[in-house]
């Protein structure tokens, strides 16, 4: 089966539903590769899938693809041995697959639901770049009839913050967009810090847009607490101990991988924030802990 | 003719709704009396600074009740008990939001239902019910358990869980003050503030070996302190009492804080008297040891977030009196019964099961509830 059209099918399926997460759009695009292979065993399945993830992997570096397509994966391997024949194990796998899709269709309304109890009338929230679960819970938010304002970062290089203030604008949540260097400045004012993730790591820290870590930091000097809304598909299995600990392939866009001589000489978009800086996690398996974090990864990957 | 008719129908409707909502049998009043005066009692009293009911007979009252209609209610499946349950469990948090262990008593109960329902189900594990990621990649759809089975012997398994539970409630003082001399050594300095009979039995249970010393604070307004000072000096440890504006003061002095609290929340923080976070923010500038011993039922899956369920006022004329008239027109006058500390000035809680460290208590919570109880 073609692997530059299962890259096709990835990138529609992105642009039709510009508010999906980007690891559903990726398992979403794994389940047809599934259902089109033609192969006869099960290892032969497995290695073509793990090709795919990796042809995904070129596609899009973004941590969220990666644990996505691990998580399929792992989720094969767990499901396939209960039937001898193979073309039976198949359509069980396909209609597991559907049932998880659903499943994650639903996560972010549950993280929703948890997080929008912990803003306060007349709070304000500051929050970086721009995350879809973020805007969810915002939005609960404001369905709940709570008065709140918002200051979102700029976030540069892609000025994505932008592009968040317009979607709450559209809310009628009032928004102001900041510089990356006013976080210091502002964070005074501020009476809490939301932030979406794009990976989860098993210390209970987490992979986000570069400046989040410089938001932690600063949060816990104010002595504010910094709230981290992510959907469970993504947990990682990572432990990285510092920055330079995050693989290569995560920091930097696709196209930069491919071209770019020295990899020094670029700008990384993702940061690493330690677990000691997040007060909580709010995931659809509940509000976690840091610490509780690592339990849920040893619960899937025993 | 018509018209006499149709006043019969209705009458007979109306007397069929009648008996369908009043209890019916001597036992249905006799128990819907018992929960109606644990209410009252509730409503009127709670732990701390009302009548002298303690969070540990709380905890048992709640229970023996729970047991009672485990035991007396009409009920034919999981399902409806826990329906029940869930029903008169919200009505007596609802009378004392602040009385935590009535709702963790509840949530206990539930999990034990669900357990001993999955036991005779013969189905693997409870942990088949709870959320991970591995249960939404291999459940397939089964997660839709709603509890409708009937088993002859739930009855019975249910209540036994229920007298284990009880048992365990009776022996939590005892279990904790045994591990006292493990962390109490000779010729300390000990803080606590308030009164907690937590930690009155955990001292006391110190004295009996070691020779130490213990300051109180006496934790205005209700100034409880002074009581516990005299229950520990008629035990034979020499006690001082200080008022709470010299805490820091005298915090150099001090070894370890040892105090007890009325909630754990779930991110492994207290709600605890007025005063604790004072006392924890001195300890941690001194680096002081800070020690909860709290028992294992008040421990809550509660935030701090919750505004209107998380602090509790009562008269201000505690802390100023009604005979200063002139002033109160002036001033707003607070008196706040409880306190958050946070889980980063916590080091140790001591619970009838051992120690354990604050950024653990969400492995204990997933031990003691199931997830989807956390909302009654």
């Amino acid at each position: 089966v073609n692997k530059s059209l299962l890259v096709k099918y990835f990138r529609t399926q992105i642009s039709q539903d510009p508010d999906v997460a980007s690891a559903a759009a990726a398992i979403r695009s794994l389940l047809e590769f599934l259902k089109r292979d033609q192969s006869e065993t099960l290892l032969g399945l497995r290695e073509n899938l793990t090709e795919a993830i990796r042809r995904l992997g070129e596609a899009d570096s973004s941590v969220a693809v990666s644990s996505g397509g691990e998580l399929f994966l792992r989720f094969i391997t767990l499901t396939s041995l209960e039937h001898l024949d193979f073309s039976q194990s198949k359509n069980l796998l396909v209609e597991r697959g559907e049932l998880f899709l659903n499943k994650i269709s639903l996560s972010r309304n549950k993280v929703a639901k948890l997080c929008h109890t912990f803003i306060k009338d007349g709070a304000k929230i500051l929050t970086h770049s721009s995350s879809r679960v973020v805007l969810k819970v915002l939005e609960n938010a404001a369905a709940d009839k709570k008065r709140f304002s918002v200051y979102v970062t700029e976030s540069q290089p892609d000025s994505a913050g932008k592009l968040m203030a317009e979607k709450l604008r559209r809310l009628n949540i009032p928004v102001t967009v900041i510089l990356d260097a006013a976080v210091g400045y502002i964070m005074e004012k501020v009476n809490l810090v939301i932030v979406g993730a794009e990976g989860v790591v098993e210390s209970g820290g987490i992979i986000n847009k570069i400046g989040t870590y410089q938001l932690a930091v600063c949060s816990k000097a104010h002595n504010k607490p910094f709230y981290v809304v992510a959907e469970s598909f993504k947990f990682v299995r990572l432990f990285p101990l510092n920055q330079q600990d995050v693989p290569a392939q995560f920091k930097y866009k696709a196209d930069i991988l491919k071209t770019a001589e020295d990899l020094d000489k670029e700008h990384p978009m993702i940061d690493y924030t330690p677990p000691s800086l997040i007060t909580l996690l709010f995931t659809d398996l509940g509000v976690l802990t840091p610490s509780a974090v690592s339990d849920e990864l040893i619960k899937i990957y025993l | 003719m018509v018209f006499l008719i149709l006043y019969s129908t209705l009458a007979m409707i109306d007397v069929h709704s009648f008996k369908r909502t009043m209890p019916v049998t001597d036992k249905e009043v006799a128990l819907s009396e018992r929960i109606e005066a644990f209410l009252a009692e509730l409503k009127r009293g709670g732990s701390g600074a009302g009548t002298l009911r303690g969070s540990g007979e709380t905890a048992r009252e709640t229970t023996a009740l729970l047991r009672r209609i485990t035991g007396q209610a009409q009920w034919s499946s999981a399902g409806d008990l826990m329906e029940i349950i869930r029903k008169e469990g919200r009505r007596m948090m609802a009378t004392q939001p602040s009385e935590t262990t009535v709702g963790n008593m509840v949530r206990r109960v539930l999990k034990i239902i669900r357990e001993e329902y999955a036991r005779l189900r013969g189905s693997s594990e409870v942990t088949d019910q709870q959320e991970s990621l591995h249960q939404l990649l291999t459940s397939g759809g089964l997660s839709e358990e709603n509890f409708g089975q009937h088993f002859k012997d739930l009855r019975a398994n249910v209540i036994e869980a229920i007298n284990e539970l009880l048992t365990e409630l009776e022996a939590t003082t005892d279990h904790i003050a045994m591990q006292a001399l493990e962390h109490i050594h000779s010729n300390e300095v000990i803080m606590t503030i308030g009164r907690s009979r937590t930690v009155e039995a955990f001292l006391k249970d110190a004295a009996l070996k070691r020779k130490f010393h213990v300051i109180v604070a006496e934790c205005a307004p209700f100034c409880q302190g002074h009581e516990m000072a005299t229950s520990l000096s008629e035990a034979g440890i020499e006690t001082t009492v200080i008022a709470d504006a010299a805490i820091f003061a005298v915090m150099s002095r001090v070894n370890k804080v040892i105090i007890g609290t009325q909630t754990v929340l779930a991110n492994g923080g207290l709600r605890a008297v007025n005063g604790t976070h004072t006392l924890a923010l001195a300890a941690r500038h001194h680096s002081t040891p800070l020690i909860v011993c709290a028992p294992m039922f008040k421990l809550s899956p509660q935030f701090h977030n919750e505004e209107d369920t998380f602090h509790k006022f009562v008269s201000p004329h505690e802390v100023l009196p009604f005979t200063e008239g002139e002033i109160l027109s002036k001033v707003n006058v607070y008196c706040p019964v409880f306190d958050y500390v946070p889980p980063e000035l916590i080091t140790l809680f001591i619970s009838n099961i051992g120690g354990n460290a604050p950024s653990y208590t969400y492995r204990l919570m997933s031990e003691l509830y199931h997830p989807e109880d956390h909302e009654l």
